[in-house]
């Protein structure tokens, strides 16, 4: 079986290479026929992985090699396969062989289509390292590596110049890439401390040597360490108040969004608190979780309440993806683990399907994407309308669709903690989520077609991407009737993931819980189908109202940043180097030079030549050595 | 071989005299080739070197001054060996990559002879030998940045000479002190390291020595507040010698402290980690944030180099293996990555003549292979996972934190404010549309170029995935350093702060 780990590993770092080699020469389609086998292959290698720890029940651990060791500490490139990372190798590979096929013919025109394709994988071998490592600085590896193919993918199109943030909100693809690197960065700092805290207390990074011994460490470290760890997982993950690189991200291509800032790499904040559940679930750090399980909460409605009034396609998904998000976390946070990773899961194929399906009215509206100036694409797009339909559905929660079962077992699972307050905001924003999940479909697909004042001839993608689209939209229907399944198979080994029932109590009403959870999707959808369905009115009123405005201006955060942050950090730095450093550090040392040399230039002035002037300087010196040498004396 | 190590000082020193004969037309040729022998012979060394002992190896010992015990007393360890073939290598890729013409053999020969003093630097065992090679080396360096340098070069190559020279003689007096020290405890001169080591000083004439040394060692690095001379050093140097200065120079400071003032002043140098830990945290936080403000790309590069060196002084003084093989490791790893940045601007400022950000941007469309190279040394800088900056920055931030978490956190900024103004830095040169038509046209990395940049590239992924043919024969040697000022410690305070690893324990 080890080959199969090495396979589904190194599968798509071959794929990266073999494109990087071509990176700089014209689009070749092989490259992302290649690309697309290769991480075919690594599907086929996880998916053998995967039955192989369904039937045996155990996982796999493999040690390739040595990679620092220094004083104690020992860091190998060690890997482990088992129920959680088998779950995410999965989502994870498939996810990204439905996107690389997408994109030779979403990137069909792009010039850079193979830097593109080497990019695309070498994020797929990253996240595949970051699930699949047995420690954590191998996790730190995987953790680093989406960064920078995250930096590379959104600033793809780097030659697009900056704009005003109010023609638009994310400035710049590079403008966009940075900030998004270095947001991470700022969570990364605290990562690498919760990974100081565990290495001093327990001697180790592997986790199966700090997890058992956990018990053993005090209050403070523990706490410390899931602090720090969830700050790290809050950057990756777009918490708030992290969040805004997210949405600025979207200046990437497409498929990027859909693969990384949708169903991957974006959840792996939330894989680093299942993976570290021992951590989570020990009772000493229980304010942390529920402080995760609230964050996550807030963060839900917040975000959702952003997407009700945005007019751009992509920034709508992206929202609905902090808003999935926070219940990933709300769930993890309540101790749910395994549900959290089943909504992920999920939400991976109905996310992924959702963005495709932007890519697709995208590519049709010649990179428009002001839903407000579409309209009616239903006539001219059966096939993305379809899909996206499908994933709304799922998205909003509506049964038999995978969305339903997992978001529904979130907010059950809420209930059953007895915490109201989170249940009733998770429910309420469920009721938000269909609402703005329907919008956009209204708005996009139906009614009358804006699109034609713009002079826009929209066309249907090329067939065989709607076809590689259809695994997705095949998940995004049944994957919620594996639930019981997955349970049974997630929680085989209690050490790995613990088990979560609801209780007895909680059990009876779940049917009502249901309803009440339904009523709310359908209200929304209803809501949306009121005011959209027929063509869009705008009401200029609403419009200008403080709500509106405050949501359109994302609460004004990315302005709060802009003017509290960024700008002080520049001018500081600038008063730093021209006051300070030149003015004061170096002017002293200057100043220390000039006044030996113009103590030299004055006194030259003894040097007259006339031996009556030298007598009298010999004459004071020798006064001052006799004072000097009988001070001396006296002193003694 | 036995004296391989006075032939890799003085091979490069000879063959530089015997440069005033050879033609001035072959005398890059000859330059790369002498340099290419030493980087040779310095492999031969690395490979002969045996890193399962920690002690010192490859030694000579030749009475120079026997009634006050000078010798000429060379030998490497773990510590230096990587830092002499880190010598060679860049000087080697310095001489390939140079575009000068101007007196080019009066640059080879001062070049072979700073290689000569380099060498002998981080082999000397001898304190007064180790003294002449430190000062020497200001030499060749004065002289290069005085004649090939930019306008303000006389300013900047005195200023240099002046500010580094003062802290070395009383770094001298502090040695000379010690050899006092010694006879009067002993009996006898000696200028000996391994023989001081032996000495045991009370705790009040560990920190006046610490100072003094300090003062030498400070100035060099450059430590904040002492700094300001590298700017303008390197904004007025040629490529080659701020590639020299960043990747070679600049470690023998931090060299120094690994070298003396640990295992000589062990008590001292734990009394002082709190006055260090602040220098080298503002040293990290304030000349990044300078470095932010920058508008000439070798300025920005100048001034990280000082953020990088703090975080090298910090794993210093960590007192436990992890902190100080990281240093090492970060003293190798910065030498490469910030050599390669001062070469990769030496490529933009020969084909334009400017350095200035904002005559730039669009690079990446019209220079691939020059935005990707630059793109692998920003990240190797910002210390990424899997390139060669992250080993040595991971090590000393875990090593420092036993140390103080608060500091730690603090020096850890580095991670977020190096994305901050290298990310800036790349995304105004490289990225966004071609605002200057000046720059259309720009031809891309060369042949020479890529022979000097390639090899880089290959170094900072090697040893960025498999770092342990380097750091293995360091923490050797540096296990042994620790175990050995946990020893020699007086006080309770160093004892406890000087961390054991567990393998020395159980041994023990």
């Amino acid at each position: 079986m080890e080959k199969f780990v090495y396979i589904a590993l190194f599968a798509p770092l071959v794929g990266s290479l073999f494109a990087a080699l071509f990176g700089m020469t014209p689009k070749k389609t092989f490259i992302g026929v290649i690309s697309s086998l290769l991480l075919a292959t690594s599907f086929v290698a996880s998916a053998i992985l995967a039955t192989y720890v369904v039937q045996t029940g155990h996982g796999i651990h493999v040690t390739m090699m040595d990679w620092i060791s220094a004083g104690d500490l020992d860091i190998p490139f060690g890997f482990v396969v088992d129920q959680i990372s088998v779950t995410m190798m999965v989502v994870v590979t498939l996810v990204s062989t439905v996107v690389h096929i997408y994109s030779i013919g979403y990137m069909d025109h792009d010039k850079s289509f193979n830097r593109f394709f080497s990019y695309l994988s070498a994020f797929v071998f990253s996240m595949l390292i970051l699930v699949m490592s047995d420690n954590f600085a191998g996790l730190f590896i995987g953790w680093e590596g989406v960064g920078v193919c995250s930096w590379l993918l959104i600033g793809f199109w780097y030659h697009k110049p900056d704009e005003s943030p109010d023609v638009n909100p994310s400035i710049s693809p590079s403008w966009a890439a940075n900030e998004a690197f270095i947001v991470n960065r700022i969570a990364d700092l605290a990562m690498l401390v919760g990974i100081f805290v565990l290495y001093w207390s327990t001697g180790s990074l592997q986790y199966d040597v700090v997890f058992p011994a956990l018990p053993y460490l005090d209050d403070a470290i523990l706490t410390t360490a899931a602090i720090a760890l969830f700050i790290g997982a809050m950057g990756k993950s777009a918490q708030f108040p992290l969040h805004t690189w997210l949405t600025d991200a979207m200046e990437g291509p497409t498929p990027v969004s859909a693969l990384i800032h949708a169903a991957t790499m974006v959840t792996a904040g939330v894989f680093l608190v299942i993976r570290a559940n021992p951590l989570y679930s020990m009772p000493e750090v229980s304010e942390v979780s529920f402080f995760i399980a609230s964050l996550g909460t807030f963060v839900a409605f917040f975000a959702a309440s952003m997407a009700l009034i945005e007019r751009d396609l992509k920034r709508i998904i992206a929202y609905s993806t902090l808003s999935q998000l926070g219940y990933m976390f709300a769930a993890a946070g309540l101790g749910a683990y395994w549900i959290a990773l089943f909504h992920l899961a999920a939400h991976a194929f109905f996310k992924a399907l959702l963005f495709l399906g932007a890519g697709n009215v995208m590519h049709a509206m010649h990179d428009e994407l002001d839903i407000f100036k579409m309209g009616g694409l239903k006539r001219v797009m059966r096939g993305t309308y379809l899909y996206m339909g499908i994933a709304s559905i799922a998205l909003a929660g509506i049964p038999p669709f995978a969305g339903f079962f997992s978001k529904d077992a979130i907010i059950e699972t809420a209930f059953n903690e007895g915490t109201l307050v989170l249940w009733t905001i998770l429910v309420v924003t469920a009721g938000m989520t269909a609402f703005y999940s329907f919008r956009q479909v209204f708005l996009t697909f139906d009614g009358n077609e804006r699109y034609k004042e713009f002079n826009i001839h929209p066309h249907e993608m090329y067939k065989f991407v709607l076809i590689a689209m259809s695994p997705l939209a095949l998940l995004a229907m049944i994957a919620g009737f594996f639930q019981e399944e997955f349970h049974k198979f997630i929680t085989t080994s209690l050490e790995i993931m613990p088990n979560y029932e609801m209780s007895h109590h909680t059990h009876e009403l779940a049917l009502y819980l249901g309803i009440l959870v339904l009523i709310f999707a359908i209200g929304g959808i209803l809501l949306a189908y009121k005011k959209y369905a027929n063509g869009l009115v705008r009401n200029e009123k609403v419009e200008n109202s403080f709500i509106y405005q405050l949501l359109k201006n994302q609460y004004y955060i990315p302005a709060f940043y802009a003017e509290f942050i960024s700008k002080p950090y520049a001018l500081i730095s600038t008063m730093l180097w021209k006051s300070v450093d030149m003015k004061i550090v170096d002017a002293t040392v200057d100043g220390i030079a000039n006044m030996f040399y113009k103590g030299g230039d004055n006194t030259r002035k003894m040097q007259t030549g006339n031996l009556s002037n030298y007598l009298n300087w010999m004459a004071v010196g020798l006064v001052i050595m006799l004072l000097v040498a009988t001070i001396y004396t006296l002193k003694a | 071989m036995d004296n391989i190590l006075s032939v890799l000082i003085f091979f490069p020193a000879i063959a530089g005299l015997l440069g005033f004969v050879v033609d001035k037309s072959s005398a890059r040729v000859y330059g790369i080739s002498v340099a290419t022998v030493e980087l040779l012979l310095a492999i031969w060394l690395w490979m002969s070197f045996d890193g399962t002992n920690a002690g010192m190896q490859f030694i000579e010992l030749i009475p120079l001054v026997p009634d006050f015990g000078i010798n000429y007393y060379v030998g490497v360890d773990g510590i230096s060996l990587f830092i002499v073939v880190m010598a060679a290598l860049m000087t080697l890729l310095g001489m390939i990559g140079m575009s000068i013409e101007k007196d080019i053999k009066n640059m080879i020969i001062s070049l072979l002879f700073l290689e000569m003093t380099m060498i002998g630097v981080f082999v000397a065992l001898d304190a007064i030998v180790f003294y002449l090679f430190w000062e020497l080396s200001l030499v060749p360096m004065l002289y290069i940045i005085g004649a090939w340098g930019g306008p303000l070069r006389i300013y900047a190559s005195i200023k240099f000479f002046l500010y580094t020279f003062t802290g070395s003689l009383i770094m001298l007096v502090g040695l000379l002190f010690m050899a006092y020290l010694y006879q009067s405890v002993s009996g006898v001169w000696s200028f000996s390291i391994t023989d001081w080591y032996a000495l045991v000083l009370p705790v009040d004439y560990q920190i006046w020595l610490f100072l003094a040394l300090f003062a030498g060692f400070a100035i060099k690095v450059p430590m904040f507040p002492f700094h300001t001379w590298l700017p303008y050093a390197h904004g007025q140097a040629p490529t080659i010698g701020s590639v020299i200065l960043a990747a070679v120079l600049l470690k023998m400071g931090t060299y120094g402290f690994v070298r003396f003032s640990l295992p000589l002043f062990p008590d001292a140098s734990v009394i002082m980690i709190p006055f260090i830990t602040v220098i080298a945290v503002i040293m990290i936080i304030y000349t990044a944030m300078i470095a932010y403000a920058q508008e000439d790309i070798k300025q920005v590069i100048a001034y990280s180099s000082v953020s990088h060196m703090g975080v090298i002084v910090l794993g210093t003084f960590a007192m436990n293996a992890e902190g100080i093989s990281g240093s090492i490791f970060l003293m190798l790893s910065h030498g490469i990555v910030s050599g390669a940045l001062f070469m990769l601007v030496g490529v933009i400022y020969d084909r334009r003549g400017t350095k200035m950000m904002s005559e730039f941007g669009g690079l990446a469309s019209v220079m691939p292979k020059y935005a990707l190279i630059f793109g692998i040394m920003l990240m190797a800088s910002v210390g990424l996972p899997l390139t060669i900056g992250f080993v040595g920055e991971f090590l000393v931030l875990l090593g420092f934190y036993s140390i103080s978490p608060i500091a730690t956190i603090l020096a850890g900024t580095t991670i977020i404010l190096g994305a901050v103004y290298m990310l800036r830095l790349y995304k105004r040169t490289f990225f966004g549309p071609i605002t200057n038509e000046k720059n259309e046209n720009l031809p891309d990395l060369n042949g020479r170029e890529l022979t000097a940049l390639v090899p880089l590239v290959a170094i900072v992924i090697w040893l960025g995935v498999y770092p342990k043919p380097v750091l293995e024969p360091i923490d050797t040697s540096v296990k042994a350093l620790i175990s050995f000022m946990h020893e020699k410690a007086q006080t309770a305070e160093a004892k406890e702060t000087i961390i054991l690893s567990k393998t020395i324990k159980e041994a023990k």
